[in-house]
């Protein structure tokens, strides 16, 4: 226990009395998710505040009063101009350009065939609009919106009961018809997010530190003289092990606080989201993610004890990532944890699981139990591994 | 304290297709060491000699149980290398170029790193570091990183780590290499120093005028067989002017016209 102690505080040392390793794996991921997502949330905010704040720039020909009317009645921030001055290609031309938001043509017997409808064809409405520009798109939801209301208005003319247009009402005297609670809803929200991000950040430190820690010791020739002490392989294993697995965890931390912080701007909330997570929740998911990051050092030391160099093992723990992030990426669809136990056996998919367990407050103890009793298991083995390497010769000294 | 006793052990690795383009051979294996056995006594240096890629490095990385052989059997002291290794590891202070520090410790930092991988007690690391700090001059740059120490300063720091817990059995490959005159000196007096302590000492070297110096007792490995293996004075005596370069290069030659490159 003391030796794994003494082998635990100098890889801990190492990294933490290295300004730029504590800058690059501890401060970095947190203040760069944060900048991020952050700078990524203004822009999808001043983006949507631009929509709503723009006037649309609308050519029309033939537009019943009426409708002009309705725009101008409900305050519609529209400029209509008339094309009968302009010519039909230049406006459309102005529309791919981005000049123009939409034109609309109504047929000039429009008025009449409303009117006439028993006995004419309903009349069509043309609408050119850009989808590919977002304040055309925009201009013409708005535009189809109205056009809508404007149809509901000449049914209602045509009928002699005109309240009778809506056959049913929904929810007009029903406060209560949105159940459910702000909190629940953020935590739904977080849960199709974190998992992966979650995984990713786990992974992506133990990646920043655990290759170096091994395969570059291999690599310097500095593991050799700690290979000539007398202490026993497993507990120079059992020590990079947990230490790797703390400096990941410190890694993963600052990039949840910057999820955490930034999480409000980039789902376009006023403040931060509101969740009160309970302390036994916090407790379980400490518990989840250090065993998820001891799952995680361990598979990352395996293939760094079996690389012979530092490149070689951020190469080799390349394909091992992609596949945490499609793990981590089955929790976007569905969001709802598995209740099957075996899926909490298995690596890091059970981790994904239980984290949307603790996010949605839907925590299932005997699930729970199993995903930390099996990471431990795989832990052990892992760690067997580890020791079985560094007493390998050829995996130790070749060149 | 007992002899370190190297009993007819042998060892073979498997050549890598760059090996064996770099080797120009075809074979898929390469004796590195053949059949040899030799012991060295306390109270006594015994020097290691031997052209490049002889087998001098398998041999002492066996003593230091960082490989194992595949026949043959290596005594130190009472513990096995392949029965007790951790055993001969606490008994063994293991110095080759191949053993580096972390450039990022300070000698300060690595030498109660590894005093207390030895097991050693914290007053004691202490006591030890004063003592060998000063033989060395390492207390002038103790708080220094490695990264930051010249070749010489590198190796200095290496030495006292490698006898950090005062090992009865000191095994050096080349422990001058990189040394400027005064500092190698100072390496070659503290050898001395051990081995009048009673203590078992291996050196392997390529200077053969440190080998006169200082060794008791000489084997000169030739691929991977010992050739020679006697007291000082015996070895030098096979040449009629008495001269260990002779000896050693006759002892070269012959082997070449065996293998038929001359």
């Amino acid at each position: 226990m003391k030796n794994i102690l003494t082998i635990f505080k100098k890889e801990f040392y190492r990294v933490i009395s290295d300004r730029r390793l504590v800058f690059t794996v501890m401060l970095l991921p947190g203040l760069a998710i944060f900048m991020m997502y952050s700078l990524l949330g203004n822009a999808i905010g001043n983006q949507i505040s631009s929509i709503q704040e723009h006037r649309i720039i609308m050519y029309q020909e033939y537009m019943p009063t009426a409708f002009k009317d309705m725009l101008i009645a409900n305050e519609v921030k529209v400029d209509i101009m008339d094309l009968n001055d302009s010519d039909f290609d230049v406006v459309k031309q102005q529309i791919i350009d981005g000049e123009v938001d939409i034109m609309i043509i109504f047929p000039n017997d429009f008025e009449s065939k409303i009117l006439d409808y028993a006995t004419q064809d309903n009349p069509e409405i043309l609408t050119y609009y850009n989808f590919t520009e977002d304040y055309s798109s925009s201009a013409y939801n708005t535009m189809y919106g109205w056009l809508d209301v404007y149809s509901d208005e000449i049914v209602k003319a045509r009928l002699d009961a005109p309240e009778d247009i809506n056959p049913f009402d929904m929810d007009l005297d029903n406060p209560y018809h949105r159940l459910g609670t702000e909190d629940e809803a953020s935590r739904k929200g977080m849960a199709d997010l974190l998992p992966m991000l979650i995984i990713m950040f786990l992974f992506s430190g133990a990646m920043s530190i655990g290759p170096d820690s091994i395969a570059g010791e291999k690599e310097r020739g500095t593991i050799a003289t700690l290979l000539v002490t007398p202490i026993k392989r497993s507990e120079i294993a059992i020590g990079k092990v947990l230490s790797l697995s703390l400096l990941s965890l410190f890694s993963a931390t600052s990039s949840f606080i910057g999820i955490i912080l930034s999480l409000g701007k980039l789902m376009q909330s006023e403040g931060n989201v509101s969740i009160a997570f309970t302390t036994n929740e916090y407790i379980l998911l400490f518990l989840v993610l250090f065993a998820t990051v001891l799952v995680i050092v361990g598979l990352i030391s395996n293939i760094s004890a079996y690389a012979k160099t530092v490149k070689e093992a951020s190469m080799l723990i390349m394909p091992l990532y992609f596949a945490s992030i499609a793990i981590g990426m089955m929790s976007m669809f569905g969001g709802e944890p598995s209740t099957n136990p075996v899926v909490y056996l298995i690596p890091l998919y059970s981790s994904v699981n239980a984290i949307i367990q603790i996010l949605v407050g839907s925590v299932s103890m005997a699930t729970i139990l199993v995903m930390l009793i099996s990471s431990v298991v795989y832990v052990s083995i892992l760690i067997y591994m580890l020791n079985r390497l560094f007493q390998n010769e050829k995996v130790m000294f070749k060149k | 304290m007992e002899n370190l006793e190297v009993i007819n052990i042998t060892k073979t690795f498997s050549l890598s297709k760059k090996q064996q383009r770099i080797e120009k051979t075809k074979t898929k294996l390469k004796v590195a060491v053949k059949e040899l056995s030799f012991t060295a006594y306390p109270g006594e240096i015994y020097g290691l000699l031997g052209p490049n890629g002889a087998g001098k490095t398998t041999t002492l990385r066996s003593i230091a149980t960082l490989i194992k052989p595949d026949t043959g059997e290596i005594k130190v002291g009472d513990a096995s290398t392949l029965k007790d290794p951790n055993g001969v590891r606490a008994k063994i202070g293991f110095l080759t170029s191949e053993l580096k520090l972390e450039e990022h410790f300070s000698p300060n930092y690595l030498f109660t790193y590894f005093a207390r991988l030895h097991g050693i007690v914290e007053e004691k690391i202490e006591e030890r570091k004063e003592i060998l700090f000063k033989k060395f001059g390492i207390d002038k740059f103790s708080e220094v990183k490695v990264g930051e120490l010249s070749t010489g300063m590198k190796q200095k720091t290496s030495i006292a780590i490698s006898l950090v817990h005062d090992p009865d059995y000191v095994i050096f490959d080349e422990p001058t290499n990189g040394l400027d005159v005064l500092t190698a000196r100072s390496v070659t007096d503290y050898l001395e120093e051990l081995k009048n302590a009673g203590k078992v000492v291996i050196v392997s070297t390529h200077i053969l005028s440190v080998v006169e110096k200082l060794c008791d007792r000489v084997g000169i490995i030739i691929d991977g067989e010992m050739k020679v293996n006697d007291t000082i004075n015996k070895v030098k005596s096979l040449d009629e002017t008495g001269n260990l370069e002779n000896v050693f290069f006759n002892l070269v030659e012959e082997a070449a016209q065996l293998r038929g490159e001359f």
